[in-house]
């Protein structure tokens, strides 16, 4: 490994365009223009190849590849997709440049350093399987199989999280996607309507979009952002609330800058207000609504004034939100965000969110939430096995749940609790697939001291991201563009067009390099070696996909002679179903010991001193996942902190000075970022993108770029609902050339 | 016929895409860009915050500076429209406006790479690319958004326009009235003019009043300094030494309010 050469300070001297210069010859073109072999010949006569569904984030769009000479050089959207059609954002653009990331994981890796400060050998497939299976065996035989916790992330991990889940029978796993994102929300709206929420908001058809928090712009959901701007475009009034003027609040009617961990009592406020004025949805909720007297009664004290002084917002603006829902309700999309782990109350406004859409009767009809009506696929993986319940950490010594109302799996304090104290009992097996515990779960040097405890750690990733230096065995992961595994199926976005919906399978758009290897391969091979291999549900992936897809009726071969989606009629989705409620009051968690209603719960405010660190996303990164992609570092280098332009000036800071941070329990970030000074945010809060700063040296793009925000989210707070957790609870100063500098006081 | 390209920024998320795919197209270096996305604000726009996004190429001008400035040698080259079939015959050195399309173009085998024609441009559209060697020129050849020729040629779009993912982009035919882009113009879509120029930019902007406000606040490109932009490309075609130290004095770009350390995200304080 060449130990000075960075990748990047090469890049400073000469390009490393991975794709070379096409050897074309001189042809003549319509303007009878001689060509030059140095005219990029572009993509667009290029062989074509179908059925690639994106990963680079979630919302997951289907793809097509341009191939030159046997190598991807552009990945574009498939026209036939009623989903994205042509178009990918950024990152979809940028998948090239990760699926020939020099720094890309290619070899099984053995640490023969230490956990933490790596020293990688190069191991055989045999070997690293070996010791990953007789290592995990060995802690199972030891402290039991609950004694493995898995971090899962992706579309792959699911095989390798059934199998440890369902037929090892450890109960302890940690889904990001859940428990620091949006388990918080799935559960408080099944407390509410009896089902996940997901972003099912008709925002196309809708009259009033309510945004809280949601910033579209800074993420990008691709079809997401189409149907948002559908709505916009077709006149719907935009509603943003939020402490800073982001990406949405820039395209807003109405932009609510509100104090950070108050937007339960602005919900509250708001429904109390229209209760008050006869302004709620009555018929609807006479004829779905349930414990709605009791919900009422319970919410009466919160006065547009009472919000109005505790969100930090004026009477007239909380008032002006009410009217202009109640005024376009029902078609009024009230969406239930995505990422919701914010500051720990994060239930009850999750709730409120939940009862404002019943209250405006915006379920099921023309611009309200409306869950489309999707084909169905199979779920082909490893079956339940039968294992006690005795191992469940979220049970209390009276043997009642502690987090009532977790989304699956084990809540990630519980288990990082367990793992530090041995009690009630050791965890001592770590399986990471496809996640960054470092970069994604609040207190890092907690985490580092979780797995430095373990008997064994493995890692499976396409990058190696913070989280791989403390793998005892590092496998190297076949990416999104090198393989099969997910089915995406859906409908068309915009509800008022023709009703469609589409099955579509991901395949490879390019052959696998190096000895990276797919889920299906590793997961088995370790499950032979544990002796469970008469459970193997599938031999290889295409495998799991095919019997998947006949349950559509359909195949691989199907679908490939279909442009990589079949398309067939879909169904109206504007059907409230008979046996739909909504559950203002709901008496099953009163009983558990929580509010049965919403209730808003005030959270600490910064020390003298200090601001709020809030963090959110940037357009070109997908958390910390994509941060060392060259073309998406380029376009965001690093992240800067929005602070209030006012207050920069009496701090003495100017826009583009580099700056570090201290936090409330003096730690440092490791790095430095840029300011950017801006009325567009509270004098109380500083705001960064998330997923910078990596630590990982083999990241060469990324390494030191920004700031890594989790660094600095030391104090952990909890939902006490879900054990979800809520990370803008933290608070920073500024350091600037070694001087710590005081935020001055917002008031 | 004039191509021309509308950013609408009712629409524009910043999210980037049509950055990405532009590189991916056109094999475009890490490190420079035929277009780019800026963000400009929060910023207070006569009483109202507003934030907005500069996304910006080739302004395929009506009048363009550059074209003037290329000391290569001329030669006589005939151009065909696509349609009708007339040709014209026009002396041009290694950049033109085709007369057909109204496109800005380069010819690669014929560019020597001195970076004039980057240095005149007071939008910074143009760069050297340094991966672009040949007998002509060992430093690079000029590169640029070309409104991506080569394939409007085949009936297919603009890769950005293609991938843009809000259809914030807009590509046609500014000379045909019922053309979409010439809809944007008579709603009030306009280029970024440099302070005393006349150069009548034909990718153009629209959007929200405080929005258009703050983004023609911000961007101020200034015309550069032909004299300067002149005795260099004079030395350039003359002496190759010396052109190389002129060249890394020259390539930073006259318009350096554009050039950021942090590119990608860049605002102007108001």
């Amino acid at each position: 490994m060449a130990f000075n050469l960075t990748r990047r300070k090469f890049l400073q001297s000469a390009s490393l365009a991975a794709v070379a210069l096409p050897l074309s010859k001189a042809v003549a073109s319509e303007s009878g223009i001689k060509r030059s072999p140095h005219e990029s010949k572009g993509s667009l006569k290029e062989e074509t190849v179908v059925g690639g569904i994106c990963e680079m984030c979630f919302w997951r769009c289907q793809l097509v590849g341009k191939k030159r000479d046997d190598r991807l050089v552009k990945i574009e959207g498939n026209p036939k997709s009623v989903d994205n059609g042509s178009s990918i954002c950024a990152r979809g653009n940028a998948g090239i440049k990760l699926l020939y990331d020099p720094d890309r994981l290619k070899y099984p890796l053995k640490n023969v350093g230490e956990r933490g400060n790596p020293k990688w050998k190069r191991i055989s497939w045999k070997e690293a399987l070996d010791e990953c299976g007789g290592k995990l065996k060995a802690v199972q035989d030891k402290y039991g199989s609950q004694s493995i916790s898995v971090f899962p992330h992706g579309s792959t991990a699911k095989y390798p999280m059934h199998f440890f889940e369902r037929t090892v029978g450890t109960p302890n796993v940690s889904e990001a996607s859940f428990f620091q994102c949006r388990g918080i929300r799935d559960t408080a709206y099944l407390a509410t309507i009896g089902k996940a929420p997901g972003e099912k908001v008709d925002m196309p058809n809708a009259k009033v979009i309510f945004l809280l928090g949601g910033h579209f712009g800074e993420n990008v959901h691709v079809s997401h952002v189409k149907s948002y701007i559908k709505g916009l475009q077709n006149g719907a009034k935009l509603v943003v609330v939020d402490p800073r003027y982001s990406a949405s609040a820039a395209k807003s009617d109405i932009w609510v800058q509100i104090k950070p961990g108050t937007d339960t009592a602005f919900l509250l406020a708001i429904m109390n207000y229209l209760i008050k004025n006869k302004k709620h949805a009555e018929d609807f909720i006479d004829e779905y609504g349930d414990g709605f007297e009791e919900f009422a009664a319970g919410i009466k004290e919160w006065t547009l004034e009472k919000a109005a002084k505790e969100c930090d917002v004026p009477v007239a603006q909380i008032k002006e939100v009410a009217d202009l829902l109640a005024a376009n309700a029902p078609s009024v999309s009230i969406h239930p965000g995505r990422h919701v782990s914010w500051y720990g109350n994060d239930f009850q406004r999750q709730r409120s969110l939940a009862c404002l859409t019943g209250v405006l009767g915006a379920y099921y009809v023309k611009g309200g939430w409306v869950p489309a009506i999707g084909p169905k696929v199979g779920k082909t993986s490893w079956e339940h096995k039968e294992h006690e319940e005795e191992h469940n950490l979220n049970l209390n010594s009276d043997e009642e749940l502690i987090y009532p109302y977790t989304p699956p799996g084990t809540p990630t304090e519980l288990i990082r609790d367990a793992a530090l104290t041995g009690k009630p009992y050791p965890i001592k097996g770590c399986v990471i697939w496809g996640q960054n515990p470092i970069q994604t779960i609040p207190g890092q040097e907690k985490m580092k001291k979780v797995l430095k405890q373990m008997d064994f750690v493995m890692c499976v990733d396409v990058m190696p991201t913070d989280v791989t230096m403390w793998a005892d065995i590092l496998l190297p992961e076949v990416s999104y563009l090198e393989r099969y595994d997910y089915i995406k199926t859906g409908t068309q976005w915009d509800f008022a067009e023709e009703h469609q919906q589409y099955i579509s399978a991901r395949m490879p758009l390019a052959a696998p390099m190096f000895e990276r290897k797919d889920q299906v391969y590793i997961t088995n091979e370790i499950a032979i070696r544990m002796g469970y291999e008469k459970d193997i549900p599938v031999k290889s992936v295409e495998e799991m996909v095919d019997k998947n897809l006949k349950v559509a009726g359909l195949s691989l071969a199907q679908l490939k002679k279909e442009e990589g989606i079949h398309i067939r009629e879909g169904k109206n989705p504007y059907n409230i179903p008979e046996d739909f409620e909504v559950v203002f009051y709901n008496e099953d968690l009163e009983d558990d010991g929580f509010p049965g209603v919403p209730t808003y719960i005030p959270v600490e405010q910064p020390p003298a001193g200090f601001a709020r660190l809030l963090y959110g996303r940037v357009p070109v990164h997908t958390f910390n996942r994509t941060q060392n992609n060259v073309w998406l570092n380029k376009a965001m280098p690093s992240n800067p902190v929005w602070l209030n332009d006012e207050l920069a000036g009496k701090m003495g800071l100017a826009d583009g000075d580099e700056v570090g941070f201290i936090n409330q329990e003096g730690v440092k970030s490791r790095t430095t970022t840029i300011v950017k000074t801006t009325p567009g945010i509270r004098k109380d809060s500083v705001y960064m993108g998330h997923g910078y700063g990596s630590a990982n040296p083999l990241m060469s793009v990324g390494v030191n770029a920004g700031v890594d925000d989790t660094s600095l989210i030391t104090k952990i707070t909890v939902d006490p609902e879900t054990g979800a957790h809520g990370m803008r609870n933290n608070f920073v100063k500024f350091i600037k050339d070694g001087k710590v500098i005081d935020i001055p006081s917002a008031a | 016929m004039q191509y021309g390209m509308i950013i609408d920024l009712e629409r524009c998320v910043g999210c980037h895409a049509c950055t990405i795919a532009c590189k991916a197209e056109w094999e475009v270096p890490v490190e420079f860009g035929r277009n780019w996305v800026y963000r400009m604000g929060p910023a207070m726009v006569e009483n109202e915050m507003a934030s907005t996004y500069y996304p910006g190429l080739c302004n395929h001008c009506n009048d363009p500076v550059c074209v003037p400035e290329c000391p290569a040698d001329t030669v006589d080259m005939t151009f065909t429209d696509a349609k009708s079939g007339k040709t014209e015959t026009i002396e041009v050195a290694a950049t033109w406006k085709d007369p057909f399309d109204g496109t800005v173009q380069i010819d690669k085998s014929r560019c020597i790479g001195c970076g004039a024609c980057a240095d005149a441009c007071p939008y910074n559209a143009r760069y050297i690319n340094p991966d672009q060697l040949d007998d002509v020129s060992e430093d690079g050849k000029a590169d640029k958004c070309t409104y991506c020729k080569p394939r409007v040629e085949a009936g297919s779009d603009p890769a950005c326009v293609q991938t843009c993912i809000t259809g914030a982009r807009i590509f046609g035919d500014l000379d045909d009235p019922d053309s979409e882009v010439s809809k944007y113009v008579k709603k009030g879509a306009k280029g970024i003019e440099p302070e005393g120029g006349e150069l009548g930019p034909n990718s153009r902007y629209f959007g929200k009043k405080k929005d258009m406000a703050l983004l023609f606040n911000s961007q101020k490109p200034e015309l550069a300094d032909l004299n300067q932009v002149r005795r260099r490309a004079m030395l350039a075609s003359m002496v190759k030494p010396a052109m190389k130290t002129i060249k890394n004095i020259g390539l930073l770009g006259v318009v350096g309010v554009m050039v950021a350390k942090h590119a990608g995200d860049k605002e102007i304080k108001e």
